[in-house]
């Protein structure tokens, strides 16, 4: 198999989805099956990571995929952010413009940043309206 | 005026011919004047011996007859006789003395009582004798003797008188009476007299005339010492010898060698002869005389002759001298000269007129020749320009690719006129393809360099939109065909070749196939030929597709090549071009590459030598060298079904050889990335009617890049035909999912070339991958 899928945390508001080698043309309806998956069990306003730094290549067919996913959490209202892309992954993404720019991130840690920014702001906005 | 000229060898033969004819008439003339001459000579000569003879005749008839009278006088009267006969010699100066002498004791000479005698002295006196007193008596001499019995009286011998000391011829006439002679009356004459009556003659000059006797004793002769001698024998015998036949009287003498005419006459009366003779000299000289005077006449008349033919043939000839000279002057090109005067309307005179107007004609046809000069070399100028202008148009002779040196290329135009209607060329088309073509406009010159000039400039424009040479070829033709009136069309062989792999695809309007050769002999591709450009606009145009392989060559050309004839008519022909084809290959196998446009050109103008070139000569030779091949490895060539676990696995494989040959890591995930999303849109889109397709993969690595080269048998799929996607930043605004594929192997591929034929898809792509030191990673 050339993609392996991991799946830690899994929790309504926020899931992490480790991808580990090849996402594409035959691999990307394995991705598609798990992903469904998470995302049926996803509470609107959640977050879907996905964990890119195992992941060694990527193709159209994958790229589809990743969109098809972020369609569906967006219909959450949802955020789906991708972290830690390999550099030839990352070319493709930008090749076609595949996420926008503040959705990647470079590291697991700023992406908990920017996590805990978007809380703050959250409760931080709920005081205001109290 | 030289020897050499018409008036001279005119005068010349007008003269000989005169001479001749006055030679020969000369002569003739000579010989009838000659006889004639002669014939008066004898006739003066023997008139001049009867007059002699006449004149002494007549001298001698006084003696005679006064002679003959004393005698009848005194016959009767003797007693007078010694007055009678005094008398009669006082009267007649010619008598020397006169006798009358009697028979003694006759009546008469008693009756006289002397003889007398009377004689002339030397001082003129007379003085008388009697004969009867002499001692001698005079009765018992001859004289007397004879003089009694001739009764006509006779003349008597010479005879030397002692007393007068001279000599004498003496006449006697008897005197007779009664039949009775009683007596001789004796006349003497001297033989001076009778010298004195010879000489009286005048004779001519030359001439000799002489008296002579019954005894051949000379009585007178104009050399006096002769006069009374005996002549010579030689002489007597030749005037007894009988005269001439054709001259009376007329005698040849021979006298000391000096050759003489003789004429005698008989002196009436006597018993002597008068004779001339006439030396032969003296009568020739006159022929000669008259041949002389002939001679002078005629040089004369000939040296006359001469003067008035040279003057006249001068006259009439010297306008021909000044036109010979003046024609000198028109060879020199100057036609502003004065032409001699004409006289008259002869032959010179229609001559002069003939040449004037030749004059003024070839000045009108100088000019006008001038003039198509000066247009000939404005047009030779811009032909020259306009050659210029065709050479322009073509590319170099020498092409080697550059960039890998996969193939050389060599070209060679040499048109029959300054420009012509043959062409090659041969340009880079985007994705790695080039395009060579080799192409023939019917008819030669300006017409046909047009032509081939839009033929090529068309070919260059269009080249890029056509996807393939039969295509290249239908663009063309389009082009050509809307109003081409003049009917004017292109034979044209046309060539794409993939540099990098070297698939050659070959389509033809209505040329001559090509040649190839290399690991074959040489032989003819067998391309189906369309129609030529330019006169079906819906004609097409079917290709072949070959594969050049490492040192393969393919020879273009038009029939210039193989109409190319020699002295003999005889055609260079295909068969001869293979031949030396073939000679060229192995001569220069192993021996490194030569060229072989210049190889066949040189021998086409062997062939044709002294015969010329005649048509257009377009050599176009294509050599595939492959040198990327050898630099670089074909790593991978695979045919495989068109599936997606086929695709897979040869993705995997094309990974781990890459792998293996040390490509680096992002040259490696975009070749993967580039040849997952062309095969799986093959998979997806090219089996249309669920039949079974294949996918052809090769792959190699030359310097720095990735060839991969895939051919599916599928449908018709561009993937260049496509825009890029609308990219808004998120995949997941999109609405529709397609493109991305194509776009990411756009942006991924360093070049993408895309042909599509009968056999289906060809793409060829190529990675760069830049060394590690070049670039860093």
């Amino acid at each position: 198999m050339a993609l392996n899928l991991r799946i830690d945390p899994f929790t309504p508001q926020r899931s992490t989805l480790y991808l580990e080698g090849r996402l594409d043309a035959i691999s990307f309806g394995e991705f598609d099956k798990q992903a469904d998956k998470v995302l049926e069990q996803m509470n609107t306003g959640s977050t879907l990571v996905l964990d890119l730094s195992a992941l060694d290549y990527i193709s159209s067919a994958g790229l589809r995929s990743i969109a098809k996913a972020r369609k569906a959490m967006r219909a959450r209202d949802g955020q789906t952010l991708l972290v830690n892309p390999q550099v030839q992954v990352r070319k493709v993404f930008d090749i076609v413009k595949a996420v926008p720019v503040n959705e990647i991130f470079q590291n697991v840690r700023e992406l908990d940043d920017y996590l805990d920014r978007i809380q703050r702001r959250v409760l931080h906005e709920g005081e205001e309206l109290e | 005026m030289s020897l050499r000229s018409l008036a001279w060898r005119l005068a010349l033969w007008v003269l000989a011919g005169a001479a001749l004819v006055f030679v020969a008439s000369g002569y003739l003339l000579f010989h009838l004047v000659g006889k004639q001459l002669l014939q008066q000579a004898q006739r003066e000569s023997a008139a001049l011996a009867s007059q002699g003879s006449s004149l002494v005749q007549l001298r001698l008839n006084d003696i005679t007859n006064t002679t003959r009278v004393l005698a009848a006088v005194i016959e009767p009267r003797p007693r007078n006789a010694a007055s009678l006969i005094h008398d009669a010699l006082a009267d007649n100066a010619d008598l020397a003395g006169l006798a009358a002498a009697f028979v003694p004791g006759s009546t008469a000479a008693q009756e006289a009582g002397q003889s007398p005698f009377v004689d002339r002295q030397s001082d003129g006196t007379l003085a008388h004798r009697d004969l009867f007193k002499d001692p001698q008596p005079y009765w018992n001499a001859t004289w007397f003797q004879q003089g009694l019995v001739c009764n006509q009286g006779c003349w008597h011998p010479v005879f030397w008188s002692q007393s007068r000391h001279r000599l004498l011829v003496s006449y006697s006439a008897p005197m007779q009476a009664d039949d009775n002679t009683i007596g001789v009356v004796n006349a003497d004459v001297t033989l001076d007299w009778l010298q004195g009556v010879l000489l009286s003659m005048h004779l001519p000059a030359g001439t000799h005339a002489f008296v002579m006797d019954q005894q051949g004793r000379y009585l007178a002769n104009d050399a006096v010492e002769q006069v009374g001698k005996e002549a010579q024998t030689t002489l007597l015998s030749q005037l007894s010898a009988p005269s001439l036949p054709e001259y009376a009287n007329a005698h040849r003498l021979n006298l000391q060698g000096e050759r003489a005419w003789m004429y005698d006459q008989p002196i009436a009366g006597t018993q002597w002869k008068f004779a001339v003779v006439v030396p032969e000299e003296l009568i020739y000289a006159q022929v000669r005389h008259a041949f002389m005077s002939v001679l002078v006449l005629g040089a004369l008349t000939i040296l006359l002759l001469g003067l008035i033919v040279m003057i006249t043939i001068r006259r009439t000839l010297a306008p021909l001298g000044v036109l010979a000279e003046r024609a000198e002057l028109v060879a020199r090109g100057a036609l502003d000269f004065a032409l001699p005067r004409v006289r008259r309307h002869d032959e010179v005179g229609r001559l002069t007129h003939a040449f004037d107007r030749m004059r003024l004609e070839l000045a009108a046809h100088l000019e006008e020749l001038t003039r198509v000069a000066q247009e000939q070399a404005r047009l030779a100028s811009e032909l020259d320009i306009a050659q210029q202008i065709q050479t322009a148009l073509l590319p170099g002779p020498h092409y080697l690719d550059a960039r890998c040196q996969n193939f050389e290329l060599f070209a060679v135009l040499k048109p029959a006129r300054s420009v012509g209607g043959d062409l090659y060329s041969y340009f880079m088309l985007p994705n790695q393809r080039f395009c060579f073509m080799v192409g023939d406009v019917a008819d030669k010159g300006i017409p046909a360099a047009l032509f081939m000039a839009r033929t090529i400039t068309l070919a260059k424009a269009m080249a890029s939109r056509a996807q393939s040479p039969q295509h290249l070829l239908q663009l063309i033709n389009d082009e050509l065909c809307r109003n081409n009136d003049s009917c004017m069309f292109v034979t044209l062989l046309c060539g794409f070749l993939d540099v990098a792999t070297g698939y050659m695809t070959l389509a033809s309007a209505g040329h001559d196939p090509p040649v190839l050769w290399g690991n074959q002999a040489p032989r003819w591709l067998p391309v189906t030929s369309g129609s030529a450009l330019g006169l079906d606009e819906a004609a097409s145009f079917p290709a072949i597709r070959v594969r050049l392989k490492p040192g393969d060559t393919l020879l273009m050309y038009t029939d210039g090549v193989t109409e190319a004839a020699s002295k003999t008519l005889e055609q260079y022909g295909g068969e001869r071009l293979l031949a030396r084809l073939g000679q060229f290959h192995d001569a220069t196998d192993g021996t490194g590459p030569r060229d072989p446009t210049k190889f066949l050109v040189e021998d086409i103008e062997a062939f044709s030598a002294g015969h010329g070139q005649s048509d257009d000569i377009a050599l176009l030779a294509l050599r595939w060298n492959h040198a990327g091949l050898d630099k670089g490895t074909l790593m991978l060539d695979l045919v495989f079904p068109a599936t997606l676990e086929k695709v897979f696995d040869t993705l995997n494989l094309c990974a781990e050889t890459l792998h293996e040959a040390g490509i680096r890591t992002d040259v490696r995930a975009d070749v993967r990335l580039v040849l997952e999303e062309l095969m799986v849109n093959m998979v997806h889109h090219g089996n249309l009617h669920g039949s079974e397709r294949t996918i052809g993969l090769r792959m190699m690595i030359i310097d720095e890049a990735v060839l991969v080269e895939l051919n599916h048998d599928g449908a018709p799929f561009d993937p260049l035909q496509f825009g890029s996607p609308t990219l808004t930043g998120d995949l997941a605004d999109r609405e529709d999912d397609g493109g991305l594929g194509i776009h990411l192997v756009r942006a991924m591929s360093s070049e993408l070339n895309y042909t599509h034929d009968e056999d289906g898809n060809h793409l060829q792509l190529r990675f760069a991958n830049p060394t590690e030191h070049g670039h860093g990673t």
